[in-house]
C-alpha cells in the first residue's frame, strides 16, 4: 500500500472498520492459519502483526493467563515506586481491534508431523504455521533443594505474577537492618542486567524505608552486563549497602535450605532475611516436549524466518530461542516477533520478504530517578544473528541526562506494551 | 500488499483500510518502508501521544529523513536513535520516513 492512498483514505478508515468485520471473518475461515502459543512479548507481538497482514490469516493465540504481568518494569513495583496493576495486561484488545482468537487454554502437546496443537482442555487445534514463544523453565535439581515447594519461601520472583507480589511482601516485612540476598544465575538467562536492576532498586527502598539494611549478591558469573555502571551507582546511591560476590571467590550456588532461608556454595553458607533465587535457565517446558529444543536445553531457529531448525513450519521467538547475539529481552522478543511475522505473511502470500531488521534497547534503572540504556542492532553473519552497532550509557553522564533516560523508560512501556497487546 | 489487493479485489481493500485505524500497513506487505516503521512502534505510540519520547507519526517525511540523518551523524544525540540510524541505509531511511508521514495517529484503544 503506498502512502498516497493511505493519506486519501486513511480518515475513513475507522468508519470502515465496523462496516467490515463481517466480511473479515467469513474470509479467515478459508484463510491460512497460524497458531500462536504464548501471549507474552514474543507471542503477543507475533499474532498481533500476523493479524495486521495485508492478507486476512487465520490467527489463534493459546495462553492460559486472562491477564499478563510483565516481567520488565517488576523491579519498580518491588521497590515500590509502580503498582502491580500498572504491569498487568488484557487481551481485549486482541480480540476486539485485530479479531486474534484467543483461548485461554495451555498446549498440552505439538504434533509437528500432524500440524496440531493439542490443548489442555482435549481441543486440538490445526495449524498451517505454528509459531512457539514459551519463555523460560528453571533448570530442575541445579540448586539442591530448590524445587517449587521451595519458591513459596524463597521466590525467583523471574516470571512475573504471584512470586512478585511474594517477594515483595516479604521485603515489607523484613526488619531493617535484615540481609536481601539475590542470588543471580549463570549465562545465559532472561533479562541480563535484571538481578543488579532488581538490586539497585531494592537498596532504593531500603535507603527510605530500612536504612541499616544490607544486599548480598551471590553470583554464578565473575562479570555481568553494565557491570561499571551498576557499581558506579551502587558507590554513589547507596554505599555501603550492596556487595557482590562473584563465582570466582563463592564457587558454584549448590544448595538451599528454606527452613532457614540458607544458601550453600562450594566454600560458604549464607543466611538470609529475604532470599531471592534465580535459578539456571532452559526454554520452557513444551519445547522440550515437542523437540523443539538442542541439547543446551534451548530452541535452535533460522536467524531469518524464526523456524525451527529441528521441526518445519514451527518458528520460536523470545526467551527459549539460540538468537545468536541478541539477549533474552522483551525488547529482543518483540523485534524478533515481528521478523517471523513478516516472514511468516510473506511465506503463505508468496511475497518477498525484506531483510529483517532485528534490534534491542534496554532501558535500566540504577535509581528512581537515574537510569541508562543500550541499544543494539543486528545483523547476519556466517548464518548467524551478529552485533552491528552497540551503544551503552556512559560512566561520566549528568544527572540531568539520566533523569531524561528515567522519562524515556516509563514513556517505552506505555508504547511498548500497546505494541504487544493493542 | 499492492499486489495482494488487485489479487483479491475490492473487499481486501477495505480490509486493508481497517487495519489502518490500528497501525499502517505492516506485515505480508512486502513493503521495506512498512516493515521498517514497525519496528519504530516497539518505542513510538501510534497514537502519537508520546511521554518523554518524541513522537513520529504523521511528521512531515522530509523532516524525518533529516533527523535520521542527523541522528547517523551524531548533529542529534541520542544513542538509540544514532544506534537505529547508522543500521539503516540511505535507502531504507527514505522508505521508513514515506511509511511514516503515510500514517495518522490511530485513536487510542
Amino acid at each position: 500500500m503506498n502512502g498516497c492512498t493511505r493519506r486519501a483514505f486513511g480518515g475513513l478508515a475507522s468508519a470502515m472498520c465496523l462496516a467490515c468485520v463481517p466480511t473479515r471473518a467469513a474470509e479467515r475461515r478459508s484463510a491460512p492459519r497460524v497458531v500462536v502459543i504464548g501471549g507474552g512479548a514474543g507471542g503477543a507481538t507475533v499474532a498481533r502483526y500476523l493479524a495486521m497482514a495485508g492478507k486476512a490469516l487465520n490467527v489463534t493465540l493459546i495462553e492460559p493467563k486472562r491477564r499478563y504481568t510483565t516481567c520488565f518494569f517488576s523491579n519498580l513495583y518491588l521497590a515500590g515506586l509502580r503498582s502491580f496493576d500498572s504491569l498487568t495486561h488484557g487481551y481485549e484488545a486482541l480480540t476486539e481491534r485485530y479479531s486474534i482468537r484467543v483461548i485461554h487454554d495451555r498446549a498440552a502437546a505439538i504434533e509437528p508431523e500432524a500440524k496440531t496443537v493439542r490443548l489442555t482442555s482435549g481441543t486440538t487445534l490445526p495449524y498451517d504455521r505454528l509459531v512457539v514463544a514459551p519463555g523460560i523453565a528453571f533448570r530442575d535439581g541445579a540448586i539442591a533443594g530448590y524445587d517449587e515447594a521451595a519458591t513459596e519461601f524463597m521466590p525467583h520472583a523471574w516470571i512475573a505474577g504471584p512470586q512478585t507480589i511474594l517477594l515483595r511482601r516479604q521485603l515489607e516485612a523484613m526488619p531493617d537492618g535484615g540481609l536481601f540476598v539475590i542470588a543471580a544465575p549463570a549465562d545465559p538467562f532472561r533479562c541480563p542486567p535484571g538481578p543488579y536492576e532488581r538490586a539497585s532498586l531494592v537498596a532504593a527502598y531500603f535507603k527510605q524505608q530500612k536504612p541499616r539494611s544490607k544486599i548480598l549478591i551471590l553470583d554464578a558469573k565473575d562479570t555481568f552486563f553494565e557491570q561499571d555502571l551498576f557499581q558506579d551507582a551502587w558507590d554513589r546511591h547507596y554505599p555501603g549497602m550492596i556487595e557482590w560476590l562473584p563465582a570466582q571467590f563463592i564457587g558454584a550456588i549448590d544448595a538451599v535450605e528454606v527452613k532457614d532461608r540458607s544458601i550453600r556454595t562450594a566454600g560458604q553458607v549464607f543466611k538470609a532475611d529475604v532470599a531471592n533465587i534465580i535459578p539456571p535457565q532452559m526454554a520452557a517446558s513444551l519445547a522440550q516436549q515437542a523437540g523443539l529444543a538442542d541439547r543446551t536445553g534451548w530452541c535452535p531457529v533460522d536467524p531469518v524466518t524464526f523456524e525451527s531448525t529441528l521441526h518445519r513450519d514451527v518458528h520460536l521467538v523470545g526467551d527459549a530461542i539460540i538468537p545468536g547475539a541478541m539477549p533474552k529481552s522483551a525488547f529482543a522478543a518483540n523485534s524478533q516477533a515481528k521478523a517471523c511475522a513478516f516472514a511468516i505473511a510473506a511465506a503463505l502470500t508468496s511475497e518477498d520478504d525484506p531483510r529483517p531488521f532485528l534490534f534491542n534497547t534496554c532501558f535500566t534503572f540504577l535509581a528512581p530517578d537515574d537510569a541508562v540504556s543500550d541499544a543494539i542492532s543486528f545483523g547476519i553473519t556466517g548464518g548467524k544473528i551478529a552485533i552491528t552497532e552497540i551503544m551503552i550509557s556512559k560512566l561520566d553522564e549528568s544527572a540531568a541526562i539520566r533523569a531524561q533516560a528515567v522519562r524515556e523508560a516509563n514513556g517505552w512501556y506505555e508504547a511498548f506494551t500497546r505494541d504487544i497487546f493493542g | 500488499m499492492i499486489a495482494g489487493m488487485r489479487r483479491f479485489g475490492g473487499l481486501p481493500l477495505i480490509v486493508g483500510l481497517a487495519c489502518l485505524a490500528a497501525q499502517p500497513c505492516t506485515a505480508a506487505s512486502g513493503n521495506q518502508g512498512a516493515q521498517l516503521a514497525a519496528s519504530c512502534a516497539s518505542c513510538h505510540r501510534p497514537d502519537g501521544r508520546d511521554n518523554g519520547i518524541p513522537p513520529v507519526v504523521g511528521l512531515d517525511e522530509s523532516r524525518i529523513v533529516q533527523s535520521m540523518r542527523a541522528y547517523r551523524s551524531g548533529e542529534r544525540t541520542s544513542q538509540i536513535m544514532h544506534v537505529v540510524a547508522a543500521a539503516l541505509s540511505p535507502e531504507e531511511i527514505a522508505a521508513v520516513a514515506h511509511s511514516l508521514a503515510g500514517q495518522r495517529p490511530a485513536a487510542a484503544p
